[in-house]
């Protein structure tokens, strides 16, 4: 009997211990630790590959960018990285186009056993001009699989590269066998990435192309070292390159278990911990007017070297709302705010009293972005081939597609209504423009519906009901309602849409056979730059056709020779001008129902010094700041567990099987 | 012709199958006994069931008006009961007469028994018409995966031989396939839709009743009046129609009620993944759980989903307890 | 014996193979290699990056017949490959799949192996208990409460108990998952509360027909005559001799236990193989989705032949034929 009621304490005193909600070891509550979420895993850490937000949110940590944005300035301000200053556009005679790459002086990759190759018994080595033209080189090399090779083409020679690698590839064996690095010296490298010296590396373009400067913010051409990519395999036991980087950065990775979490630590060898002083490697001491009162520019911080942070811990959350509870307990710093807990949390426009009261603050930042509702434009009946009808439905569905209605429904009404492609922040943007067919008119629309040949929905030439597909590859019960919300709008119009939610699979196919009407996407900028979004209408880019991201296959002749003369301007008013006409064009055309512009809403607790909102994927961590002692004492007076109920439960369990065992000897007797 | 009609006529057919078969029960004397037990023991659940059906009946006949705005959908029976435009603008609470973000007027002021949902539908009617959705994930994989696994089970149990192997081989590697990967697998190859769902738990499901009716007519092989009616010459389709499966039918019904509330909490688990039938409790409930964040709390959503999906489970649950009992040869037998 | 042994080795071989050819006509019904290769790279990359996709990831081939070179074939390499456990690279991310599943098959067991522990000392203990007092008031309030519990849907489990324990309560962390102990045990509650309430009502009930069956036989009357004790009867004879219909039911679950549950892990962020799984499934992984089903089948198979060997050592009652 003794042994069993040990046995009893024992478990006892297990399920007390284990009684914490608190997700993170002790020992770690002391430590500047900044603790974050993702969802779906990053897909691969090669910095020339990557291109998801989650991917960059550890490779703009780990690797350092040639250039960088300077994290206060609006618009977002270039400013050298990794080079010594922003290179400027030198014309060529030939009208080719040149840029000189001048790296500082004694960059070094972050410590790694993969230096072992070149320099036996070293763990880093410098960086290099050829570390940056190997980068180059991988995005050209097609086995890599880059998705930016198409935009850099415009480099002299990467095409040919590409093609005579693959050539020497599948005709002599020997030459695929070889180390990388030897491959692409043996081809030669790319004609238009010349290493002049060390330190400098020249980038000849065929044409010009100014926004090659903000490809040069991005991890696509950020040096990596042949070394990496030749010893992480993936064979003899390696790791993959993509999940081993091996950079320049403020931070090391030191745990990847990406499906639950991601954890960095502070490199001490970083360049800025060696050279204190340069760009980017201490707190700014100038922002925008406005950014001292709201705590962006507080002396504590302010011209500190950076990283302030010890770790960055990244947790995987599949799901909203559990992870906003955890917020609330104070085991995560930062968080988006979920639909659902928006009114508690945000009250006209600003933070709650009750979350004041806590010390949370708020941030809000409008992204480069745009959601949209595309028609299919090879489509007969929606698209280019119905004509004049065809323009007059897309006019008149557009009339009735409240975003307003659908913000107040779904996002609290956070987000910028639509008018045109470009969203506030990106040149041509103008606030005053108002699209005519972007207003809530059902009267209008009706009219137009009439004069397009469907009059109350019904085809006069047929009498039969008009009928369209909303065609979508989401198929989550969440989704699926808001677009329950658009097509409610049109079917009180008259026309009898229907959700036709496929799996991914279907949805391409569709795609690809140009067998769809209706659609809804979204496009997240890559640069702030019109072209990044005026593109995505140019027939050269249309999907059916070509397979890119011009999914509404929008083909106008006019439209894509002011986007040939538009593309490669610099910021002038002629720029603005054929913006200004490109955008009559989709007003009246309406491949597009222009939607929203996302506003991101943010909180973060007390403890985190007030970081910057950043519209665009750009690393930000080196600049953040947190509190631990303040959190230790916060998190333990937010999360005194309610015991009551496990004391009331057992009560009950008692007061219902005693009188049980009692009756019983009763009737057994 | 237009869908709905299609669906008319297919419920004017399933009911007069039905009608059929009850008739025909009727005369047996050993079901006319059992209906009475079961009856006699689990009224209250039997009239659940019941009432179910009956609300799935009414969702499942539509007509179009002649005349009306909008688009001219067909609507059930069941919607009729309701008023035309039945419809907010967003949440309301359960008999509101405003709006519950924002304190706008409803059209329809204290109507909403059970509020209504963020698109402003009521949501008594959609929990009604879930069980338009749970009957038939129930009832077409049925038809779908009793007939089968009768076919195959009985087909290899009688002949035996090459035939036998063949559908042993078939049971053998649908069993040894995760249940729910395959099934995820098989609508992601068939495409959403209520047909595809019954299908592919259709093709899932077969297999255990499959290999308990092949095992049931082995023994019933042996029997000697079957023997009796093979020395005699019977022809063996005559046999296995007028012998073995009748002797099947108590598996049949009991594999078809215990089979029925897997289903339906299958259905469930496969919102979640995106994968269920519009109109379904599993994608109420999927839709509804982050409303629990929400401040104040909306929860009529959630509640009507789980009490209408909770309400059917549990009386099927019930019935098809005392239906096993009651037709279970071995408690058959000790009874007597 | 061994003829008998050989024979069900040899049927379950052939099924083996059958689940394989059935994996690759359903996957590739399911999804073109553009689909598959289009999920991989992104929406936002050009077509040479998913050519090169697919040549990288040998989805260029034929798919059954090459009349060039027979084995070269999509078909043929899929064979080899899964009967070699040379399993490859996942497609969505090119990682190595048999190491991610070994990664996977611990935090499953760290969750699946506490359930089935609790849950079958639980079943048994509360179904023993329920049979003991049979046709008390106990009896019937186990009957119907197990009924209910039967009744609710899992997903309504998981929002209730995240919700109670977790948010309002503050026992225990919604969701996540860490390796040490001493921060597991915290983890792993919630999930394993969720997996016996909502597994023990269908357990309560077959486990006390089971007990209800047994303790009306002969020799259950012969002691209870003879003087013996209640309490003594059920847990010597009742227990003892229930084991076998008990252990049956149990074993062939065992398999399972490594492969997790895709719903519990999914919601309470394990990182085990019913995540990956689910994972698998979102990304339109087949690589990995197929090597998962494949596995698990082989589990069942071997389990099988694993059980009804030792039936024939334990039973000699069992006739092979």
């Amino acid at each position: 009997m003794k042994r069993r009621l040990g046995a009893v304490a024992l478990a006892a005193a297990l399920a007390l211990s284990a009684c914490s909600n608190d997700p993170y070891p002790d020992a770690d509550a002391s430590r500047a630790i900044f603790y974050n979420v993702f969802d779906d895993p990053p897909k691969t850490l090669d910095p020339q590959i990557a291109y998801s937000v989650v991917d960059h949110s550890v490779i703009g940590n780990v690797y350092d960018t040639l250039l960088q944005y300077h994290y206060l300035k609006r618009p977002y301000t270039l400013m050298p990285g990794l080079l010594e200053e922003i290179p400027r556009a030198e014309p060529q005679p030939d009208g080719r186009v040149a840029y000189r790459l001048r790296l500082r002086p004694d960059l070094r990759f972050q410590e790694d056993p993969c230096f072992e190759l070149s320099s036996p018994g070293s763990r880093t080595r410098d960086v290099t001009a050829s570390d940056v033209a190997f980068a180059f080189a991988r995005i050209g090399d097609p086995a890599v699989g880059s998705p930016v090779l198409e935009t850099l083409v415009k480099i002299s020679g990467m095409r040919e590269f590409g093609e005579k690698l693959v050539k020497r590839r599948t005709d002599d064996a020997s030459f695929a066998a070889l180390r990388i690095d030897r491959q692409y010296a043996e081809i030669g490298g790319i004609a238009g990435v010349q290493v002049a010296s060390p330190s400098e590396l020249v980038l000849v373009l065929d044409e010009p192309y100014p926004q090659i400067r903000f490809w040069l913010a991005m991890p696509f051409t950020t040096p990596v070292p042949w070394e990496a990519v030749a010893w992480y395999d993936g064979r003899d036991g390696h790791e993959l390159f993509a999940e081993h980087p091996v950079g320049t950065g403020p931070f090391r990775l030191t745990q990847y278990e990406k499906r639950s979490r991601i954890v960095m630590e502070r490199d001490p060898s970083w360049y800025g911990a060696r050279h204190p002083g340069a760009p980017g490697t201490v707190y700014p001491t100038d922002g925008e007017p406005g950014d001292v009162a709201e705590g962006y520019l507080d002396p504590a911080r302010v011209g500190k070297p950076l990283p302030l942070l010890e770790r960055i811990e990244f947790r995987r959350e599949k799901e909203d709302i559990p992870a906003f509870t955890k917020f609330l307990q104070g085991y995560y710093d930062l968080s988006g705010i979920p639909q659902e807990s928006f009114d508690r949390m945000v009250h006209e426009g600003a933070l709650s009293p009750e979350m004041s009261a806590q010390g949370m603050r708020l941030a809000k930042a409008v992204g480069a972005d745009i959601y949209y509702i595309g028609f299919n434009m090879d489509d007969p009946v929606v698209g280019a081939p119905a004509g004049e009808r065809g323009r007059k439905l897309r006019q008149a569905m557009s009339l009735v597609a409240d975003t307003a209605e659908f913000q107040r429904l779904f996002t609290n009404g956070r987000g910028i209504p639509a008018q045109s492609p470009l969203p506030p922040g990106i040149f041509g943007y103008d606030p005053d423009y108002r699209n005519p067919y972007r207003k809530v008119d059902p009267a209008r629309a009706a009219e137009l519906l009439a004069e397009a040949g469907y009059p109350g929905g019904i085809d006069s030439k047929t009498g039969q009901p008009l009928r369209l597909t909303f065609d979508t590859p989401a198929t989550d019960t969440r989704s699926l309602l808001t677009f329950q919300f658009w097509v409610d709008e049109w079917r009180r119009l008259g026309i009898d849409v229907q959700i036709a939610a496929t799996s991914y699979n279907q949805f391409q196919d569709k795609v690809r056979r140009g067998a769809f009407q209706v659609f809804q996407f979204g496009w997240v900028a890559d640069y702030p730059d019109p072209e990044n979004f005026l593109f995505l209408l140019w027939s050269g880019m249309a999907r059916t056709k070509n397979g890119g991201p011009n999914t509404a296959n929008f083909e106008d002749p006019r439209y894509d020779a002011l986007f040939d003369q538009m593309k490669a301007r610099d910021d002038d008013p002629e720029r603005l001008r054929l913006i200004d006409e490109m955008r009559e064009i989709l007003e009246r055309d309406c491949p597009w129902i222009p939607l929203f512009h996302r506003e991101g809403f943010a909180l973060y607790q007390a403890w985190v010094a007030p970081p910057k909102p950043v519209g665009m994927a750009f690393a930000v961590d080196k600049y953040r700041q947190v509190d631990p002692a303040l959190r230790a004492k916060l998190r333990a007076a937010w999360n005194r567990p309610i015991r009551w109920p496990a004391y009331a439960l057992a009560a009950v369990t008692v007061a219902v099987v005693l009188p049980g065992i009692a009756t019983w000897r009763r009737e057994r007797a | 012709m237009p869908l709905h009609v299609w669906v008319n006529g297919a419920v004017a057919l399933f009911a007069l199958g039905a009608a059929v078969v009850a008739w025909r029960l009727r005369q047996s004397a050993l079901w006319r006994e059992a209906g009475r037990e079961l009856w006699h023991r689990r009224p209250l659940a039997l009239a659940f069931v019941a009432l179910y059906g009956a609300v799935a009946l009414c969702d499942a006949i539509s007509w179009t008006d002649a005349e009306g705005t909008g688009v001219r959908a067909p609507r059930s029976l069941l919607e009729r009961a309701f008023p035309a435009d039945f419809h907010e603008a967003s949440y309301s609470a359960p008999l509101a007469s405003v709006e519950f973000y924002g304190g706008q007027p409803l059209h329809h002021p204290g109507a909403h028994w059970l509020g209504t949902d963020i698109l402003g539908r009521d949501v008594l009617l959609q929990a009604l018409r879930g069980a338009r959705v749970a009957l038939l994930v129930g009832g077409l994989t049925s038809l779908i995966a009793i007939p089968l696994a009768l076919l195959f089970g009985v087909a290899a149990g009688y002949r035996g031989g090459w035939l036998d192997d063949v559908v042993l081989f078939l049971i053998s590697v649908l069993f040894a396939m995760p249940g729910l990967l395959l099934l995820i697998a098989l609508i992601m190859a068939l495409g959403r839709g209520p047909v595809q769902v019954c299908v592919a738990l259709g093709v899932t499901g077969w297999v255990s009743f499959a290999r308990l009716a092949r095992g049931e007519t082995l023994k019933l092989r042996e029997l000697d009046y079957v023997q009796a009616a093979r020395a005699l010459g019977v022809s063996e389709l005559r046999i296995v129609v007028r012998h073995v499966v009748p002797n099947l039918m108590h598996l049949v019904v009991i594999t078809f009620v215990l089979m029925f509330s897997g289903l339906v909490l299958t259905e469930a688990v496969l919102a979640w993944l995106g994968l269920g039938i519009d109109g379904s409790w599993g994608q109420m409930i999927d839709r509804a759980r982050d409303e629990l964040s929400r401040d104040p709390i909306i929860w009529w959503n959630l509640a009507a989903a789980s009490a209408a999906l909770f309400g059917l489970i549990l009386a099927v649950n019930l019935v098809g307890d005392a239906v096993r009992d009651i037709l279970d040869p071995r408690t058959l037998r000790e009874r007597t | 014996m061994l003829a008998y042994l050989v024979r069900r080795l040899a049927w379950g071989i052939v099924t083996v193979l059958g689940v394989l050819l059935f994996l690759f006509l359903l996957f590739f019904m399911l999804a073109t290699p553009d689909d598959i290769a289009r999920k991989a790279v992104g929406e936002k990359a050009p077509q040479a990056v998913l050519d090169q996709w697919k040549l990288n990831h040998g989805y260029d081939k034929p798919r059954i017949w090459n009349p060039e070179a027979p084995g070269d074939t999509m078909l043929a390499e899929h064979f080899r490959r899964m009967l070699t456990f040379d399993f490859g690279n996942s497609d969505a991310d090119d990682t190595p799949i048999a190491d991610r599943l070994l990664g996977g098959a611990g935090p499953s067991l760290a969750f699946t192996l506490p359930l089935f522990v609790s849950g079958l000392v639980l079943g048994i203990s509360l179904s023993l208990f329920v049979a003991f007092f049979r046709d008390t008031y106990i009896d019937r309030v186990g009957t119907v409460i197990a009924v209910l519990a039967m009744s609710v849907s899992t997903l309504l489990y998981i929002i209730g108990v995240q919700f109670l324990l977790g948010k309002l309560l503050r026992w225990f962390p919604i969701s996540g998952f860490d390796y040490s102990p001493e921060v597991m045990v915290r983890f792993l509650a919630l999930p394993v509360i969720v997996g016996l309430v909502s597994g023990i009502g269908s357990d309560m009930r077959f486990y006390r027909t089971v007990f209800v069956e047994e303790s009306s036989r002969d020799y259950v009357r012969t002691a209870r005559a003879k003087g013996c004790g209640e309490g003594r009867i059920m847990g010597r004879h009742v227990l003892r001799n229930s084991l076998i219909p008990i252990l049956t039911n149990v074993v062939v679950t065992i398999p399972f236990l490594f492969t997790g549950s895709l719903l519990l892990e999914s919601f309470f962020g394990i990182p085990g193989l019913g995540s990956i799984t689910v994972d698998a499934i979102n990304a339109n992984d087949f690589a990995t989705l197929r090597v998962v089903v494949y596995i698990d089948s082989l589990l069942f198979v071997a389990g099988q032949i694993a059980t009804d060997f030792s039936y024939t050592l334990a039973d000699p009652r069992v006739r092979l034929g």
